[in-house]
């Protein structure tokens, strides 16, 4: 490469004593090619000179995506109703980057207002995923396009999501071929919450966190997902199109203790 | 006796008690004035500003924000690193994973949710739940308060446990003794309230464990970790404490007819009774100052202010003073070591230490 650089830096000295002499000679249309030529010449050395330092982190392109799509990427990675924490996470690992949680804090509210004025006007909207009480959970976002089962709680299913969420992960780091590091501290941060995922501090291995995650998963699935068929059940029954996507105000407690 | 209270307190609401002032009564149980103050619901913080003795502390928020946000980290993904912990800790099965976040119900029913909750699970025996954000209540001195735990309880074969989720690290399995002690004590408050809501709902207090789980960060990384805690000493004295407060009609017994704490605030909340006035009111019930009052009474300012003025023993900490037993101040303790003060009856043994203290002293010093 400074072969190249030598080399450019010789024909633009070249150049520029070409100029020098047209300019003496008055002939403008010789001048300005060569002027044009010094410009290119001087363009592919800056480039020469710029190849050899790693890019920084803040030169990654600034993502052209809106926020509800970016949020909606990272939902359609992980699959299951999710904290913004994690969403920011996942789009931070393999995404822009560019995600900040203060800016999901209203995102819910907004596609709320926006379905409840013009109902089911967007492909999707970014929903609330609803609890046994069939009001929204706390911060967490989901996807209105996936079922309704996959949109309601039990008790089991903040683990079972998690669990999935690791798996869907891991998974997406296998198919992978040069995943980033960012994305690998993604995985063994999940992974070492999963039992026999990760062995002390070694770095998770995706297969393994899968394989892990499987067997915990097997404990729960059967009551988890009779759980939320019966939580998704009572909502279809119970609620209004927008009740169903972002939740109802709870308006009584478990009946039996008062 | 409630008239009498409120006559202590003045024409203002009284104050609610919160976990840390419950557990700050339960750290000084011999202080009269403390106990008296806390019944008659004394604004204690207002009191010792307008007295010119404004307490040292209050939490910072950098403090807050840093004890979020690791509680944050410790519950996300359905409390993920806190199961880690527990079947590590307390061999929790893999089956039992169940999270109930009360407060998706909203606020106004978090209480009744909470009992019903919890009332479900103490019948049907089921599988480990975590409650998340539950909201307890304690009668105090007659008046209910409700206690917002930062602490998840959970059950497990059985028996509830409170998870109490704290900033301050433990580095190399060493924590800070105080502020294990004053986690402990505000813990101990939890068990309580959950025992007495067990109690109410017919089932065995005994199914609330003594053993709370304190999860703090290892080590200098935001990594956390867990230790059981056990609290039987502090539930005990947090007990005779509330009952004292119950029975504060035997403290109220030696006090004038007329005595208030009132500050007599004007149209716009500035008190207006004079600061001498209140001063002269609360010098009448005894206090009981020790050092450690420092990091837990709002009162403490002015109380080490009255000890130092009389010299007495209090301010050399709680062991100084139970050594120094029958000698009442510093002055006197001093004449007894150097000779200038004759031992009173029943004075002679501790005289003879400290005479001997004094010539240890001066043979180091020579």
């Amino acid at each position: 490469m400074s072969e190249s650089l030598d080399a450019l830096e010789l024909r633009i000295a070249e150049l520029r004593a070409q100029v020098r002499r047209a300019v003496k000679a008055r002939d403008n249309t010789l001048a300005r090619s060569l002027r044009g030529d010094l410009r290119r010449a001087e363009q592919a050395w800056d480039r020469a000179v710029g190849a050899g330092e790693p890019e920084s982190p803040q030169e990654r392109e600034a993502p052209l995506l809106p926020v509800r799509e970016q949020v909606h990427q990272a939902l359609a990675l992980l699959g299951v109703p999710s904290a913004v924490r994690m969403i920011v996470a996942v789009n931070d690992a393999f995404f822009s980057g560019a995600l900040r949680g203060p800016q999901l804090t209203s995102l819910r509210r907004d596609e709320e207002r926006s379905f409840r004025g013009d109902p089911y006007a967007r492909p999707y909207y970014l929903c609330a995923a609803l609890t046994d009480r069939l009001s929204p959970a706390r911060g967490l976002l989901a996807d209105s396009t996936w079922e309704p089962e996959r949109r309601v709680l039990g008790p089991l299913s903040p683990r079972v999501d998690f669990l999935v969420s690791a798996m869907r992960v891991a998974d997406r780091l296998v198919r992978m071929t040069d995943p980033p590091q960012g994305a690998r501290r993604l995985l063994r941060r999940m992974a070492q919450n999963i039992p026999g995922a990760v062995e002390g501090l070694a770095p998770a291995d995706p297969e393994t966190t899968i394989r892990a995650a499987r067997a915990e998963l097997e404990v729960h699935h059967a009551a988890d997902v009779a759980q939320r068929a019966e939580v998704a059940a009572r909502a279809g029954r119970q609620l209004s199109d927008a009740e169903r996507l972002f939740g109802a105000v709870a308006l009584s407690t478990l009946r039996g203790a008062s | 006796m409630n008239g009498r209270l409120d006559r202590l307190r003045g024409p203002v609401p009284s104050r609610p008690h919160d976990a840390r002032a419950i557990a700050a009564l339960a750290a000084n149980p011999g202080c009269a004035r403390r106990a008296l103050l806390d019944a008659a619901g004394v604004d204690k913080d207002r009191t010792a500003r307008h007295l010119g003795f404004p307490a040292p502390f209050g939490q910072s928020q950098f403090a807050i924000t840093r004890g979020n946000s690791f509680e944050t980290v410790v519950k996300e993904n359905g409390c993920a690193e806190l199961l880690r912990l527990l079947r590590e800790l307390l061999k929790l099965p893999v089956a039992e994973v169940g999270y109930q976040d009360v407060e998706s119900v909203g606020a106004h029913l978090r209480h009744s949710h909470t009992r019903a909750l919890v009332d479900r699970a103490a019948r049907e025996d089921g599988p480990a739940v975590f409650y998340d954000h539950p909201l307890l209540s304690l009668r105090i001195a007659g008046h209910v308060c409700y206690l917002e735990p930062d602490v998840v309880a959970f059950q497990v074969e059985g028996r509830f446990h409170i998870v109490e989720i704290k900033s301050f690290s433990v580095i190399d399995g060493q924590a800070e003794p105080r502020k294990v002690a004053a986690a402990a004590r505000q813990a101990a408050v939890y068990v309580l309230a959950l025992r007495a809501l067990l109690a109410d709902l017919g089932h065995a207090e005994e199914r609330v464990s003594h053993e709370v789980v304190l999860v703090c960060p290892e080590n200098f990384a935001n990594q956390p970790t867990a230790a059981l805690v056990d609290v039987r000493r502090q539930l005990a004295v947090l007990r005779r404490q509330l009952t004292r407060l119950t029975r504060v009609d035997t403290l109220l017994d030696g006090l004038p007819e007329g005595l208030t704490f009132d500050l007599a605030p004007g149209q716009d909340g500035v008190p207006t009774r004079p600061a001498g006035e209140v001063a002269e009111a609360l010098s009448r019930v005894p206090a009981r100052y020790a050092p450690d009052c420092l990091s837990t009474c709002d009162m403490c300012m002015f109380c080490r202010d009255e000890a130092r003025e009389s010299g007495a023993t209090d301010l050399l900490g709680r062991q100084v003073r139970d050594e120094l037993g029958g000698v009442s101040s510093v002055a006197e303790a001093l004449g007894l070591a150097e000779g200038t003060l004759e031992p009173a009856e029943g004075q002679e043994e501790i005289a003879r230490l400290l005479r001997l203290a004094e010539r240890l002293r001066e043979e180091c010093l020579r």
